[in-house]
């Protein structure tokens, strides 16, 4: 049986994290009760953070930024307007995310935690160079998400941390959007794409999805492409080093062999939308 | 899914033969094998813990040696169930030794595993992506036991 518990800050749950060793944070609980009524999981507490209002809502910061509550809906950050231009790729992102019931139940924090590796926030939130700022027992810190996928779903939360919001750099003027191919809509990833271009049009940032433990990305071959993105020959040779960088699996939603063949087309597709959005801006 | 792969020590065939015969050293090299005991001539109870993410997972096995062609082959079958949890793994494998032209030793292994209860309702993918790490951890700590780095 599973006792349910619920702090009101931030520093009462982690405590209770770290007092039941077999408890597990519950955030939306769109996948995590899913995955305990399967039986995958049995914490022996679920602690809820549903009640801790330091873990919602989306601010702009004094210098600009935008942070966003761990706890914030995948409903909220996709009607958000404050994710415009170079982050309206994780907004994108948000609303693409399986269907309505759980774009209304499901946060950003419990996404990113869970880190599936078909899901949709992380290579938006790759894209965007955001930074995780989490908690523990031990206290506060933040890390780069490039920093924090280790493996196949293990990322770099120790036990009992979890994630309290996430940060991401002002948005500037410039086209960024997020394309995912999926057996039907809402379906996880079978691969995805998100991408935004530099404001002078010259270089883009670009993190795919669902072809390895986590999104790939390749920033010196970024800095190599830029200034070439109208020359066909360098995004294939580009986009070539991401399909070196991939590790997909084979499973249900594509083989291996079809994912690796779908980045390089995702690429320049993606690429070819966002020119034409800053000729015609 | 078939779990297969091969790789190479710098150490002669009936040494290697040797310590693939010793539960206690083969015990040691399976990552997340908490203990194993030989029950007979030809077989082995182990236990070996698994974790992909949150999902925790620990296996009875028991290991039988169907067929062994000395120094060279072992045909084994691995069945078990993890736990109370209500998944079973039943896997077929076949592991063949050679010896290398720098006189060390070829190890192939071909793995046919099934997995059926809560565990398969995970993706098969991942279990092939976790299986080839473990192989992976598996060869560096066999390496270790045979004092060869490479």
């Amino acid at each position: 049986m599973t006792e349910v518990l619920s702090p009101g800050t931030i520093e009462e749950a982690v405590a209770m994290l770290a007092e039941y060793g077999e408890a597990m944070p519950l955030s939306g609980g769109a996948t995590l009760i899913a995955m305990r009524n399967a039986a995958l999981v049995e914490p022996s507490h679920l602690v809820s953070l549903d009640r801790i209002s330091d873990l919602r809502g989306i601010d702009r910061t004094a210098d600009g930024k935008i942070r966003i509550g761990a706890m914030t809906r995948h409903c909220e950050t996709a009607a958000c307007a404050e994710l415009t231009g170079s982050l309206y790729v994780l907004r994108r992102a948000a609303g693409m995310i399986a269907n309505r019931v759980v774009r209304n139940m499901g946060t950003m924090g419990g996404s990113v935690a869970n880190a599936d590796p078909a899901a949709d926030y992380l290579p938006a939130l790759a894209c965007c160079d955001a930074m995780l700022e989490i908690a523990g027992a031990d206290g506060r810190r933040s890390l780069s998400i490039h920093d924090y996928i280790d493996d196949w779903y293990e990322t770099a939360l120790a036990e009992g941390e979890i994630i309290t919001a996430i940060t991401l750099p002002a948005p500037v003027e410039a086209p960024s959007t997020y394309r995912k191919i999926a057996r039907v809509s809402g379906d996880y990833a079978t691969a995805s794409c998100a991408m935004a271009l530099d404001p002078d049009g010259q270089g883009m940032r670009v993190a795919i999805g669902a072809c390895g433990p986590g999104p790939l990305r390749d920033r010196a071959g970024e800095d190599a492409l830029r200034g070439k993105l109208g020359e066909p020959a360098a995004v294939a040779e580009f986009a070539g080093k991401l399909v070196a960088i991939a590790d997909p699996v084979d499973d249900v939603r594509g083989s291996a062999e079809y994912r690796l063949r779908l980045i390089p087309r995702l690429v320049s597709s993606v690429l070819s939308e966002l020119t034409t959005q800053k000729e015609t801006a | 899914m078939k779990i297969e792969g091969e790789f190479e020590v710098e150490a002669p065939r009936t040494e290697v033969w040797k310590k693939i015969q010793d539960p206690q050293i083969m015990g040691a090299c399976i990552p997340g094998c908490d203990s194993i005991e030989q029950l007979d001539d030809t077989s082995y109870r182990a236990q070996v813990s698994v974790k992909v993410g949150p999902i925790k997972a620990r296996f009875n096995l028991l290991v039988e040696v169907l067929e062994e062609q000395p120094e060279h082959t072992i045909l084994s079958r691995t069945s078990g169930e993890e736990g109370t949890r209500a998944s079973v793994v039943n896997s077929d494998n076949v592991l063949r030794l050679a010896d290398t032209d720098s006189g060390g030793t070829r190890v192939d292994y071909v793995a046919d595993v099934s997995v059926t209860g809560r565990l398969g309702k995970f993706g098969l993918g991942i279990f092939r992506k976790k299986a080839d790490q473990l192989a992976g951890q598996f060869v560096e700590n066999f390496r270790e036991k045979l004092g060869v780095t490479a």
